[in-house]
């Protein structure tokens, strides 16, 4: 019991410091996890990130599930990410309240409607990192093109989008493995 | 109902969205689009406070969804749906780790989903620059900004905090102007 309260609180700490997005887990899960627990690497944790980002979910999710797991099995995993989602949860729930009362406020109005603007400029940050790192030759740019078309030409929900990608994934996975 | 139809959109993003931070995207505007609980501005606002609180920006929307379409169970719920397709293919993936990402359907798979992902977000971000600019009023101040801020963000990596906090510097300004 202790053991797996004492991996939760870790989790809970490394939620806490989760600033700005998923992607600094890796250095933290370094720092928090693989110095602070023994049965982990630095190297185990590289190796699940990367394979968390082969799957569906939050990348800091699966990867705190796949530490979780490791150190301790399912109960562990369970641990992992629940502590990992807490602080983010508790945040949102304080903020929230507050944030619905202060909403109407003309103050607080225009300086949301500034933030817009940043909030929008880091979205065209992503789009551009996530350019550079998937859209890397003509297959890849059709399938863009498609997904793109598909969200904002037709409406389509990224639901149907992604499952019609999945689908057209395996079956050009049967034709890699027939040649 | 509301709480099926909560945790049943939230299961979704949590199965479907691929690629992690801002991957959600595509599909909390869609939510909001099909089903009313959160408005794009109110959307767009709680990005900028996912930003600065802690967690990834997907949990962060649940929870804020949840809540103010449910209250605190509804909150509960949407965070769990996010998070409960993780947790099984973790623990179903584990036992056969290292053949997962060199399988050839994997690979096939993921070679289609990432430039996937990328044309969804892309979407994204086109609708929003539409609403912002192209619907309603044009304010030239505004766009120049928008602009600017860009150049910077593609040619110089800063911290997500620079640019929330000189915009909402930026909004004070337009209000006290």
């Amino acid at each position: 019991m202790s053991s797996y309260y004492c991996l939760f609180k870790r989790f809970f700490k490394t939620g806490m410091l989760l600033l700005g997005g998923g992607y600094v887990i890796l250095p933290l899960l370094k720092e928090e996890i693989a110095q602070k627990f023994d049965g982990i690497t630095d190297d185990d944790i590289c190796e699940y990130y990367s394979i968390s980002q082969c799957l569906p979910g939050l990348i800091a999710i699966n990867t705190a599930g796949f530490v979780g797991y490791k150190l301790m099995g399912i109960r562990g995993a369970i641990c992992a990410v629940t502590g990992l989602v807490m602080p983010a949860f508790l945040a949102i729930i304080l903020l929230a309240e507050l944030f619905l009362n202060v909403a109407d406020n003309d103050v607080v109005k225009s300086i949301f409607a500034g933030v817009g603007l940043g909030v929008i400029t880091l979205v065209f940050q992503a789009i551009n990192e996530v350019m550079e790192k998937s859209v890397t030759d003509k297959f890849s740019f059709i399938v863009f093109l498609c997904a793109f078309t598909a969200l904002i030409g037709f409406k389509i929900s990224p639901v149907y989008v992604v499952i019609t990608g999945l689908i057209f994934g395996i079956i050009l996975g049967l034709w890699r493995v027939e040649r | 109902m509301i709480y099926f139809h909560l945790f049943l959109q939230f299961f979704h993003i949590g199965i479907f969205s691929f690629g992690g931070g801002y991957a959600t995207l595509p599909f909390l505007y869609d939510i909001s689009e099909k089903f009313g609980w959160y408005t794009i501005n109110e959307l767009n606002n709680m990005l900028a406070v996912a930003s600065i609180t802690p967690g990834p920006v997907g949990i962060n929307m649940a929870t804020f969804a949840g809540f103010k379409t449910a209250g605190i169970l509804g909150s509960f719920l949407a965070t769990f749906a996010i998070i409960l397709p993780s947790v099984i293919f973790v623990i179903l993936i584990s036992k056969f780790l290292n053949r997962f990402c060199s399988n050839i359907y994997v690979k096939s798979v993921i070679s289609v989903l990432k430039p996937l992902g990328c044309g969804l977000l892309t979407a994204v971000g086109v609708n929003l620059f539409i609403e912002e600019f192209l619907s309603g009023n044009f304010n030239l101040f505004n766009f120049i900004f928008f602009i600017i801020l860009v150049l910077i963000s593609f040619f110089k990596k800063f911290p997500t905090v620079f640019y929330l906090g000189i915009s909402a510097f930026w909004g004070l300004l337009l209000y006290l102007i």
